[in-house]
């Protein structure tokens, strides 16, 4: 329990002061307040002016068809698919905080892993549109779900991407759960809290009947015991599956066997590149700095560290394995990828993902808020270039050089991914406005007088 | 009704009494939603619905039977009948530039719907060239002339009977003999309008008459004056040839007017398999041809070098061959130039005297028609001190020309002088477009303002028929009968496949409305002019076959004069000064097809640029000028100056650049560039650069590079490779295009599969198919492959492949289901080159159907690789996954327009017999699975089995060099299977295991040893 009163917030607390209350009111009280600070309205207008960016690009996309696009042949995916990846790979920080810390009892989890499992939820909704936007006829993409209709017609199983619907539906699914049921006693909190019949409400609705009793906390207990089970192999697999889209097709620069362990590294190391880089602000406009203290941003950046290293020695294993396997076509894509046409994004990837975390081998680093800010960006900025890297530059040259051909994005490809990150960050706000943050109940359980009965 | 004074029943006074407000009012009520006027060249859905109506008609599906009135015979065994939807072929005749190739056109309820060669023609032999094909498209072009046009003050509609009327009111330009009428005309292989044109001649004997084309053959026709006093056409027998040169010459290219049957024999004697022998081919040119590509040698020297270079070899020759020359005259002088001492040059000479020499009786030397035409009588003299004559080729006397001949641009000039005199009265302009391709010293355009009646008949409203009084739409050749004759003079017949669709007549037709004769039908006029004909019996044959037997030119077996110092060009070609080699496009020729998008979209064979023409520059010669590539540079010549992007074109000859003609027009149409509509000239003009002074090549060429980069729709080489591209490239190409030596084959025959070294190749599984029926597979012969693209168009006519455009070219979204790779290989100074069509490979074990989600790609029990369009939702997983790169995706509806009611007549080009795919969904090549569906349904009714040869897929049927070769392997004597099964034969990318159902076979190229 060294780690646990290591980060307890409210070590040395003044006398007198309850921490229970206070925890409970630092949190109720940013969805209680009369209006949200100004930075959240700057921040909401600019990511719904985003998102009906998104909007407006889906529906030209539709109208028009896939071309208004930069793909082509032989670069058939490109940015959907890079997008699809780089939010899925957001998604796994969530669970992972939920689930695997959980059962390995790392108690400083529970000032983050609300609104880390939020982003989660969150990024595998911007995900699960890129899927079915990019498609050809993107009227028709439950013909890929195994529904019995008339039409004679039956997903084809050895499809990778039926793999993913299967992967990302059930990781979705999941997350989800995980995060409402774990939210149940906080709705709980907001409901008692509430001053208006709405909220009152609203908040009961959804707190479906939460008294606190000891039977319903062990039921509780148990349950999220249970789903942090059933959602540790989601975090390995989901990842992995994607990752299949691409090691098991033959195509040099995708057809390897590293590609699962390397993609849930390097979801890992993006996830909670995010969370830093939403926990930084978070915790200085809403006042949560002593929940989410220096020692948990300190924790996640060594967590960040941990699997820059381990997405660093995978991208130099793809090295040598090119070179090991003597195959010509595989040792020309990793030349290409680092000295070809698309260099520059292969060397910010290289900059990005490995060389900025190096700076938290330093302590001062590690607990320098600028500091885990900027590279949590460039981690994520890393994260969509390493994507771009393996999706588009390994299709650009591949094995005959008759097809060989670049790939430029169109202004709707930026907008796309830019309006993207305006669906996250709308749903995000709603979540900071709306909904507890933090998970009030797992932080005071977490509380040293918690454990001293 | 409106011709009808007094209608019976009557729906109102207005209209009993014919008042003009009825007639208004019927007008607007039964009008097309737009204005007609406003759209010219397009059928409204009234006139769409009556061309249907005309074309059914046609079909013999309405009980008036015009087909049987009119006689069009079909090949098939039921000319009783025709099933609705069945298609059928019928005989027809193409003609181009004076010689003209019979065809067989596939007519699908009276609307001809494919062209292919007819087999019985001595140059197609079933095989079609890009232009013969893509003719279809001309005649369903919306943008052709579609009604009658004077032009006095503004633009009046009008109809032949007014034309007829004006014709017989203007008769003062027919008086003394003719002296004010003139007629200037595309040159024509047809021996109905030679015969008219004669009879025009004798009824006014002043008449000026002057064929013109910007490809017509003037230098070769001279050449043959100054050697044998007449000018005489050469027919070459490649087959029997063992060593064959050509001097800047591509007798494999469309220009060329027996090309199929050149690229055929060629072909032929490219494959060493059984005999151990193959023919050598030496190429000496300033750019890249085909033949080039085919040579085992070719020598990159600039085209104003050829003659000096010919000159030498004369010398050479001569000597060598001593007293057996001396009957032909004294030799050339060697020229002196400091180049042909250079030690590469001297030594090809050398070695290919030797050759030349040693096969004597066995060997031809070829000449372009863009060398001078002392050239071409040097040629001559060669080819008698190789023996050649009666042998390799053998000389026909060139019908139209008479002694006088002194070439048509010389022509030309007379006719433009005698137009400033005002000395014509009347000019009857057919075909061709000489406002466009006419010298550009020459002030045609001024010359013809002086004439005060310009009657055009043309197909197009361009830019010839923008300075007419009279623009009279003229019949396609689909549209109208008449003959041509063939390269060797064999008559074929053109037979029309339905009714003109915008009143459109033939120069025949038109010249008997002139000469007055009455009927004047095509039909009739075939009848009476060409022998033979007369009984309705021979006629039907005729008709059926296409062909009339025997009636080849006689050959000839002139003497050779004693040759003059020729007048070599001295000024030849200095260190330091560039040349522009103006040459026919290889998609567009004069600039004829500049609207036919799928010659626009075709990748010109050897720079794969599409939808422009570019200069080709050699790389060294760009660096020394500072060129980038794809930068636009500024030529200068004659003090005229065009400004064209430049690419570098390996094997270009140094100091010389190649400009393509055709392009840049501004009344094309809405494909090519049309100006008052603000559609843009595709591509650059070059037709400016061009004066009397030289058609061809231009010396004192300068070159400004402007610093601006084009955007070049390119198909190949998209985007600029870099050095490790290059590396990875070069690298790998050993294993991509496998080629070997004579010599190495015959130590070696299985080379090829031994190119690649690769684990045993073990499946791990059974495969769930045995394959005991049939068993598809097509063998793709390398060495007989010149890459003339006649596949790949022959392919987007049968499989309704869409045209993408401009744009989508440079993004990389190009459509064709065949394409040919073109690789370089060695130095770029003196690269070879290779081809290799490439379409997809129906991998039995496929990667991309194993990605497919919704099992939209399947295999059939034959072994095909299927696509389900319907069931295709479009994740384009498929193209990630196929190492060949031949799915095309359908990024947008590429059939959007086809929704304009002008472009409604589009439509009528499609194969009812294969889907036209709609956007987002993936495509490629299924073997041509409606013609295998359709023999087999042919032969199961018969109640017997398939004969190998019987499923042809649209590119087997029209290459011409019988490189690609379709059949079923499960019959151990089908040519497929014992190509596939040949020493040579190797599977692309064998290494990854999808076992592909396509086999290449490896090329051998024949080097002279001492050579290599």
């Amino acid at each position: 329990m060294t780690l646990l009163t290591a980060v307890n917030p409210y070590q040395g607390a003044p006398k007198g002061d309850n921490p229970y209350a206070r925890i409970t009111d630092n949190v109720a009280r940013i969805a209680e307040a009369e209006r949200p600070p100004v930075g959240w309205y700057i921040a909401f207008a600019i990511s719904t002016s985003l998102l009906a960016m998104f909007f407006a690009n889906i529906g030209y996309l539709v109208w028009n068809g896939i071309g208004v696009w930069g793909n082509n042949i032989p670069v058939a995916w490109a940015f959907g698919i890079v997008n699809f990846v780089f939010w899925v790979g957001i998604g796994h920080a969530g669970t992972l905080i939920s689930a695997i810390l959980y059962l390995l009892r790392q108690g400083w989890r529970t000032s983050i892993n609300r609104f880390a499992e939020a982003m989660t939820i969150f990024a595998v909704m911007c995900a699960g549109v890129f899927p079915g936007i990019h498609i050809g006829r993107p009227w028709l993409p439950y013909w890929m779900l195994p529904i019995p209709n008339q039409m004679q017609m039956w997903p084809q199983f050895r499809s990778p991407l039926e793999w993913d619907i299967f992967a990302v539906g059930t990781y979705a699914t999941v997350s989800l759960l995980f995060w409402y049921m774990g939210m149940m006693p906080d709705l709980a909190t907001f409901r008692d809290r509430s001053r208006t019949p709405i909220r009152k409400f609203a908040y009961g609705l959804f707190a479906m009947g939460w008294r606190g009793s000891s039977r319903q906390w062990h039921r509780y207990e148990k349950a999220y015991l249970l789903l942090a089970a059933l959602a540790t192999p989601l975090v390995l697999s989901v990842h992995s599956v994607v990752s299949f889209d691409f090691a098991t097709s033959q195509l040099p620069g995708w057809h390897t066997t590293i590609f699962p362990p390397y993609f849930v590294a390097g979801a890992i190391f993006g996830g909670f590149a995010m969370v830093t880089t939403l926990a930084v602000p978070s915790r200085q406009f809403f006042g949560l700095k002593r929940i989410i203290s220096l020692d948990h941003i300190e924790l996640m950046n060594k967590v960040i560290l941990a699997t820059g290293m381990m997405v660093g020695y995978a991208y130099g294993m793809e090295f040598f394995v090119a070179w090991y396997s003597g195959n010509e076509y595989e040792q020309f894509t990793f030349v290409n990828r680092a000295f070809g046409n698309y260099a520059w994004a292969y060397w910010t990837m290289i900059f990005c993902n490995v060389v900025t975390p190096q700076v938290f081998w330093m302590k001062r680093m590690r607990r320098n808020l600028w500091v885990t800010f900027a590279v949590g960006v460039l981690v994520n900025i890393g994260m969509w270039f390493e994507r771009f890297v393996i999706i588009v530059t390994s299709l650009t040259r591949d094995f005959l050089p008759s097809s060989w051909g670049n790939f430029r994005p169109t202004i709707v490809d930026y907008m796309t991914l830019a309006g993207s990150f305006g669906l996250f960050f709308t749903l995000f706000l709603l979540f900071c406005r709306y909904l507890p943050m933090v998970a009030m109940a797992e932080v005071k359980l977490s509380l040293p007088n918690s454990h001293e009965h | 009704m409106s011709d009808d004074p007094k209608p019976s029943f009557w729906r109102s006074l207005a209209e009993l009494e014919g008042r003009p407000e009825f007639q208004e009012l019927i007008e607007r009520e039964f009008s097309a939603p737009v204005d007609e006027d406003a759209l010219p060249g397009s059928p409204d859905r009234r006139r769409f619905m009556q061309l249907m109506g005309a074309s059914f008609a046609l079909g013999g599906l309405t009980v008036g039977c015009r087909w049987e009135k009119e006689e069009i015979l079909p090949l098939t065994r039921r000319p009783e009948g025709m099933v609705p939807g069945e298609s059928r072929a019928f005989a027809s005749a193409m003609d181009l530039n004076g010689a003209g190739t019979g065809l067989l056109v596939t007519s699908v309820d009276g609307r001809p719907i494919k062209i292919e060669g007819n087999p019985k023609h001595p140059d197609s032999r079933g095989a079609a060239g890009i232009f013969h094909q893509a003719s279809l498209l001309e005649m369903y072009d919306p943008d052709r002339a579609t009604h009658l046009v004077r032009r006095a003050s503004g633009d009046q509609r009008s109809d032949w009977t007014e034309f007829e009327r004006w014709l017989a009111e203007h008769s003062e330009f027919a008086a003394d003999g003719g002296a004010g009428l003139a007629v200037l005309a595309e040159p024509s292989s047809s021996s109905v309008r030679g015969s008219l044109e004669t009879a025009l001649r004798q009824r006014y004997p002043r008449m000026r008459w002057v064929n013109w084309s910007a490809d017509y053959r003037d230098h070769e026709l001279l050449g043959a004056k100054l050697a044998f006093g007449q000018s005489l056409r050469t027919l070459h027998r490649l087959d029997r040839a063992a060593v064959v040169l050509t001097l800047d010459a591509d007798p494999f290219s469309p220009e060329w007017p027996a090309f199929l049957a050149n690229i055929r024999q060629a072909a032929d004697g490219r494959a060493p398999d059984d005999t151990g022998e193959m023919s050598r081919f030496y190429a000496v040119e300033s750019a890249f041809s085909l033949a080039g590509g085919l040579a085992d040698h070719r020598l990159p020297l600039a085209s104003s070098r050829i003659s000096a270079f010919a000159a030498a070899l004369d010398a050479l020759l001569s000597e060598r061959l001593g007293a057996a020359a001396a009957s032909h005259g004294p030799a050339q002088p060697t020229p002196r130039r400091d180049w042909l001492k250079d030690e590469r040059v001297a030594k090809f000479l050398a070695q290919l005297a030797d050759d030349l020499l040693a096969a004597r009786g066995k060997s031809v030397v070829l000449v372009g028609r863009r060398q001078p035409p002392e050239v071409h009588a040097l040629a001559h003299r060669l080819n008698a001190l190789l023996d050649a004559p009666g042998k390799t080729l053998s000389y026909v006397a060139e019908p139209a020309v008479g002694a006088d001949y002194r070439g048509s641009a010389v022509e030309l000039a007379e006719l433009t002088t005698a137009m400033n005199a005002g000395a014509v009265g009347a000019l009857f302009v057919l075909g061709g477009n000489p406002l466009l391709d006419a010298p550009s010293d020459l002030g045609l355009s001024a010359a013809m303002s002086k004439v005060e009646h310009r009657v055009r008949l043309g197909l197009y409203d361009d830019e010839t028929a923008a300075q007419c009084s009279w623009l009279l739409p003229r019949a396609h050749y689909l549209e109208s009968w008449g003959d041509v004759r063939g390269w060797d003079g064999t008559i074929a017949l053109q037979q029309p496949l339905i009714l003109p669709l915008y009143q459109g007549r033939s120069d025949s037709e038109l010249l008997a409305l002139l000469l007055g004769e009455k009927p004047a039908t095509g039909r009739e006029l075939l009848r009476k002019y060409v022998s033979g004909l007369s009984d309705e019996r021979a006629m039907r044959r005729a008709v059926h076959d296409g062909v009339l037997a025997g009636t080849a030119f006689a050959l000839l077996t002139p003497t050779l004069a004693s040759l003059p110092k020729l007048n070599l060009r001295d000024e030849g070609l200095a260190p330091d000064e560039l040349e522009l080699v103006l040459v026919t496009d290889s998609n567009l020729l004069d600039g004829r097809y500049a609207n036919l998008s799928w010659l626009m979209e075709l990748p010109d064979p050897m720079t794969k640029v599409t939808w422009a023409n570019v200069a080709c520059i050699a790389p060294k010669t760009a660096a020394a000028l500072h060129i980038g590539e794809g930068e636009r540079i500024e030529l200068e010549v004659n003090g005229r100056t065009v400004t064209v992007p430049a690419i570098y074109s390996p094997g270009q000859a140094e100091g010389s650049l190649k400009l393509a003609l055709g392009w840049g027009r501004e009344r094309a149409g809405h494909v090519g560039g049309l100006a008052k509509s603000d559609v843009p000239p595709v591509g650059v003009n070059a037709y400016p650069l061009r004066t009397s002074k030289s058609l061809t090549v231009q010396n004192g060429l300068r070159v400004r590079p402007t610093g601006e980069k084009a955007v070049i729709a390119s198909t190949q080489d998209l985007h600029a490779i870099d050095q490790r591209g290059r590396e990875g490239r070069d690298s790998r190409l050993g294993m991509i295009v496998r080629e070997a030596t004579l010599g190495q084959f015959k130590t070696q025959p299985d080379f090829a599969e031994k190119a690649v070294h690769h684990p045993p190749l073990l499946q791990m599984w059974q495969s769930p198919v045995s394959y005991d029926g049939h068993k598809w597979g097509l063998s793709i012969d390398l060495g007989k492959c010149i890459g003339c693209n006649a596949c790949m168009v022959a392919c987007q006519a049968e499989n309704n492949i869409p045209v993408v455009g401009k744009d989508n070219v440079v993004r990389g979204r190009e459509m064709h289901w065949i394409r040919v790779d073109r690789y370089y290989k060695g130095s770029p100074e003196a690269p070879e080159v290779a081809f290799q069509p490439v379409s997809c490979q129906h991998c039995e074990n496929a990667p991309c159907e194993q990605v497919c989600p919704v099992g939209a790609t399947m295999h059939s029990s034959e072994g095909l690789n299927e696509m389900t369009y319907n069931r295709c939702i479009g994740t384009r997983y498929c193209s990630n996954n196929c190492p060949y790169k031949v799915r095309r995706f359908n990024f947008f509806n590429y059939h959007l327009d086809l929704k304009q009611p002008e472009n409604q007549v589009k439509k009528m080009v499609f194969n009812p017999e294969v889907t036209v795919r709609s956007r987002g969904v993936m495509e490629k090549c299924t073997f041509c699975v409606q013609r295998i569906q359709k023999v087999k349904i042919k032969a199961k009714n018969a109640r017997r089995a398939l004969v190998d040869g019987e499923i042809v897929t649209a590119c087997q049927q029209t290459c011409p060099a019988g490189a690609i070769v379709f059949g079923d392997l499960n019959d151990p004597k089908a040519l497929v299977a014992r190509n596939q099964k040949r020493p040579r034969s190797y599977v692309l990318l064998e290494e990854l295991n999808d076992r592909p159902r396509v086999k290449y076979l490896a090329r051998i190229r024949n080097p002279k040893p001492e050579l290599a």
